[in-house]
């Protein structure tokens, strides 16, 4: 279905010029041939001038007034997409103030009608207990409205939010600013059940995991009753207990990759990561007989750090070296404090990542050198939940590799305060 | 109460059969119980020295086990806590527990948990078990 567009003011004028001088041409023209008498002439055209003015503010009239409707319309379609919209919408003003609202906004915070939503857009974050996630306050400089209004792009955030029947609601808030009215729309979207879905999901891993680690633990505990009793048999055995580990690393893997993202601060000890490193080298070197381990850390590199979690990085880290240097050889463990961070590296001279699979090596699930006859099995879970890990603790985690002559993964950290 | 006597209570009857293997042959004496209120009667019929605990348990679970405890004899000897939640530490904390195991876990940390908290109850002297 088309629809009318209001006329511009311009467009307007233009029909009435067009008229008039067609009116003015046309009228003089037949003044002229059906009058000779210049007496009866002067009449006609003192009619004509009347009758011209009094038809073009008659057309005037009728332009302006459907020109108006259409603005109104055009308004009320506005308003309808603005009050029908799934979102709650806020209209607010330079100086922070909601000045109009929607119908969703309305029935999202419960409240009886759009009046209560006005005012002090501060008032409003009060009023409604606008927190994030971990129940800590959004600070005043950091809402949406107010970045969006300063011209800064702004990325929704999720929070929380009190109904007015004190019903707790989770939100996805954004903001852009209206250019060139001073206005700001804030879009407040109501995520609860997306985020009882996730929540839903992280406590059936929980349980899945939790259900996964007693047999586990049996396993684990009779293979090395056995290799007490049976020295003989130690190195199937000493097998089995290793697989037991890494079937619990990959279990603790996925518990982070769900949980991560809910979690607050992390728990942090203050720990030398290059006796953490020794650590963990010492129960890789157990399961590798064909590579060469070596740990180089020349001096103490303190760091603020969840052990177990980095314990985890480190292992997994060893353990993509072994697999993808299948042929054994060196792995290289380097701990150092390089430009103000705390660096720890692990080189292998293994297969390497081929450059076009270098940029998706982070990715969940994604495993380079897919495909290959000769491919390593793997979740390729470690390194995108490590990164993950990483960068909860401030640092960030970087490779290098030639296809064809080994990789080397980096993981920076800060280093501890006063280190 | 014996200081070299275990408890242990837990309810995958495999691990429970180890532990008792495992600590027997250590020297301990040690008494089972698949779930809390069947370690209630055990502690009836003697205080142990140490008891490993296990948390996920049917009937009675351990943090059920550990209040009544609690209420019933004031904290009589040590408890070692054995999850295969992640954060061990805490899960020992909530019910007053001296130590914690995760699972999987090494034999080598169960008999050293154990010979520890028995030292600590005997005055930091250790504990040899009869049989060592």
């Amino acid at each position: 279905m088309g629809r009318r567009r209001p006329w511009s003011p311009g467009r307007i004028v233009a029909v009435y010029v067009v008229l008039s001088l067609a009116w003015a041409g046309l009228t003089g023209l037949l003044v002229q041939r059906l009058f000779g008498d210049p007496r009866y002439q002067e009449l006609v055209r003192t009619a004509n001038r009347a009758a011209f003015v009094v038809l073009s503010s008659l057309l005037l009239y009728a332009l302006i007034r459907r020109s108006e409707s259409e603005v109104r319309r055009f308004g009320a379609e506005l308003r309808s997409a603005f009050d029908n919209m799934a979102d709650g919408l806020l209209l607010v003003d330079s100086e922070m103030r909601v000045v109009d609202a929607n119908r969703a906004a309305v029935e999202l915070l419960g409240t009886a009608s759009k009046k209560d939503l006005l005012g002090p857009i501060e008032d409003w974050a009060k009023r409604f207990a606008l927190r994030y996630p971990d129940a800590s306050p959004v600070p005043f400089e950091r809402y949406a409205t107010r970045r969006a209004l300063a011209g800064e792009a702004v990325v929704p955030y999720e929070g929380i939010m009190r109904r007015a029947d004190g019903r707790e609601l989770f939100v996805s808030i954004s903001a852009a600013p209206l250019a060139g009215m001073g206005l700001a729309v804030t879009v407040i979207r109501d995520i609860s059940a997306a985020r009882r879905l996730e929540e839903v999901r992280d406590e059936f891993l929980a349980t899945a995991a939790h259900e996964l680690k007693t047999p586990l633990a049996v396993i684990k505990a009779y293979a090395q009753l056995v290799e007490r009793r049976a020295p003989a048999d130690a190195q199937p055995l000493a097998a089995i207990e290793r697989q037991v580990d890494r079937l619990d690393r990959l279990v603790q893997h996925l518990l982070d990759t769900s949980r991560l993202h809910l979690e607050g601060e992390a728990r942090r000890e203050r720990l030398d990561l290059g006796v953490l490193a020794r650590e963990v080298v010492d129960r890789a070197r157990r399961g590798a007989p064909r590579h060469t381990f070596t740990v180089e850390a020349p001096a103490p590199v303190m760091v603020s750090v969840d052990r177990a979690r980095l314990a985890r990085v480190v292992a997994g880290l060893l353990d993509n070296s072994v697999r993808f240097s299948p042929a054994g050889g060196p792995v290289a463990v380097r701990v150092e404090v390089d430009t103000g961070e705390a660096v720890l590296s692990v080189t292998d001279h293994g297969v390497g990542i081929p450059r076009e699979q270098q940029a998706r090596v982070f990715e969940r699930y994604y495993h380079a050198h897919g495909g290959g006859a000769d491919d390593s099995a793997g979740i390729g879970l470690t390194l995108e939940v490590s990164r993950a890990i990483v960068e909860r603790h401030g640092g960030r985690m970087t490779f290098e590799s030639v296809a064809g002559q080994g990789s080397t993964f980096f993981v920076h950290l800060p280093l501890a305060a006063g280190a | 109460m014996p200081l070299s006597s275990v408890l242990v209570v837990e309810d995958d009857p495999d691990l429970l059969a180890l532990l008792d293997m495992v600590l027997a042959g250590a020297g301990y004496r040690v008494r089972t119980a698949a779930h809390g209120a069947e370690a209630l009667e055990r502690v009836l019929e003697e205080m142990p020295g140490v008891i490993l605990l296990d948390m996920r348990m049917p009937i009675m679970n351990g943090w059920e086990f550990a209040r009544e405890l609690q209420a019933r004899y004031d904290h009589p000897c040590p408890i070692v806590v054995l999850t295969a939640a992640e954060n061990a530490d805490q899960r020992a904390a909530e019910i007053g527990a001296e130590g914690w195991l995760s699972k999987p876990f090494d034999i080598d940390d169960v008999l050293a948990s154990v010979a520890r908290q028995l030292a600590a109850r005997a005055g930091g002297a250790p504990v040899a078990p009869p049989g060592a």
